[in-house]
């Protein structure tokens, strides 16, 4: 029988509350000395992510999280009935354990911001050019004047960045500040200025929300978009990568886990 | 049963398209088989020289902007830098790749193109 994993609880006690997984079946509790991995069984092969996966998924975190800290798994985590379950807990159990204990009562929540990058960097062109109007080129040798448009397209990526770290580094003095932890993620396109996720505690989470507003309205030229409370999916830290799960083909079970190079230098020891 | 999250904005389709443009550029599977192995080894092989070109490139970038390149130094900074690149976009040519084909994800440093 195979069983869909939705997340790692700190409680080995039964789910009392009536949930519904995936097509609709009980989820449950399969307990491992003080912690438990969530699952419901599936009797027909997944085919692929789509959105209603992602929807029921997301709920039963949700719903978990409501009463226990979750560790949620990546979408679509199968594994090949409950002796695995347990070998995979037992696998983990230290990794798990300490991801419970520092992730209790706390929430997480995204943060994306777009800028109009064609503006940005027209003005930064304008601006070089301007500056440097009287460099006068005509007695350049082809390759000096190849360096001198490399040397160009440099400064204005350079001053392009700067001017992008800036409007982060603004913006993350008001959404820090109420943040245990944070992953910021600077132009991952010319446009997408800012991806961020944010670790906040449940009882700061509408003071985020004020710091959030408090920044929209100081940039109104600046398109947002935040998202959450979610389960901390982007903060579950692992000693080390997470290993094909056996009689499985999931390569990993956290979607977005870091793994600590220090301490898997220690494992290896 | 219902998601108590919520997304937030006054402009989804920005950010639909923001993050469509993101899925474009993960890296994709270098697709080897009989009918095709050249060109996936060439389209790894080059994307590696792409990256050690830009590198280099940015570290010269640098040392002009530190002006610790005497004029000549420059002069063959410039045509070193100009032949490579002439070099690439030729073997591009010959294996029929295009620049977006030659991307890898470069982690905190962004995608390589």
């Amino acid at each position: 029988m195979k069983l869909y994993l939705y997340g790692i609880i700190d409680s080995s006690s039964m789910i009392r509350e009536s949930i519904c997984g995936l097509e609709g079946s009980r989820v449950y509790n399969i307990p491992y000395c003080d912690i438990g991995a969530v699952v419901s069984e599936i009797n027909q092969p997944i085919q692929g992510v789509s959105e209603r996966v992602v929807l029921e998924h997301e709920a039963v975190a949700e719903k978990l999280m409501e009463k226990f800290t979750v560790l949620p798994f990546r979408l679509l985590t199968i594994l090949d009935g409950r002796e695995n379950v347990l070998s995979m807990m037992d696998d983990y159990y230290g990794d798990f354990r300490d991801n419970l204990d520092r992730l209790r009562g706390k929430v997480e929540f995204g943060i994306k911001v777009v800028w109009s990058a064609d503006k940005v960097k027209r003005r930064i062109i304008n601006a070089y050019r301007t500056k440097n109007q009287n460099v006068h080129l005509s007695d350049d040798s082809v390759e000096r004047r190849f360096v001198r448009e490399k040397f160009e397209e440099h400064k204005i990526d350079s001053a392009f960045r700067e001017k992008a770290d800036g409007y982060i580094n603004a913006m993350d003095v008001f959404l820090g500040k109420f943040a245990t932890a944070k992953k910021l993620e600077t132009l991952r396109t010319e446009n997408l200025l800012l991806s961020a996720v944010y670790l906040v505690t449940k009882d700061n989470q509408d003071n985020f929300r004020e710091a959030f507003e408090h920044v929209r309205t100081a940039r109104k030229d600046l398109k947002y978009l935040v998202s959450g409370p979610w389960p901390p999916y982007h903060f579950v830290i692992l000693r080390r990568k997470s290993q094909p799960l056996r009689n499985s083909g999931q390569t990993a079970i956290f979607d977005k886990a870091i793994v600590r190079p220090t301490l898997v230098e220690a494992d290896r020891a | 049963m219902t998601m108590n999250s919520v997304v937030e904005t006054d402009f989804p389709e920005t950010f639909v398209e923001e993050m469509e443009k993101l899925q474009e550029a993960l890296p994709r599977r270098i697709d080897a088989n009989p009918k095709n192995v050249e060109k996936g080894l060439a389209k790894l092989v080059l994307t590696l020289v792409e990256l050690i070109r830009k590198l280099l490139e940015k570290q010269a970038m640098r040392r002009i902007e530190a002006g610790s390149l005497s004029d000549e130094q420059i002069e063959r900074v410039g045509e070193t830098l100009m032949k490579l690149e002439t070099k690439i976009h030729e073997l591009k040519e010959v294996f029929g790749l295009k620049d977006e084909e030659l991307n890898i994800n470069l982690g905190p440093l962004g995608d390589l193109m």
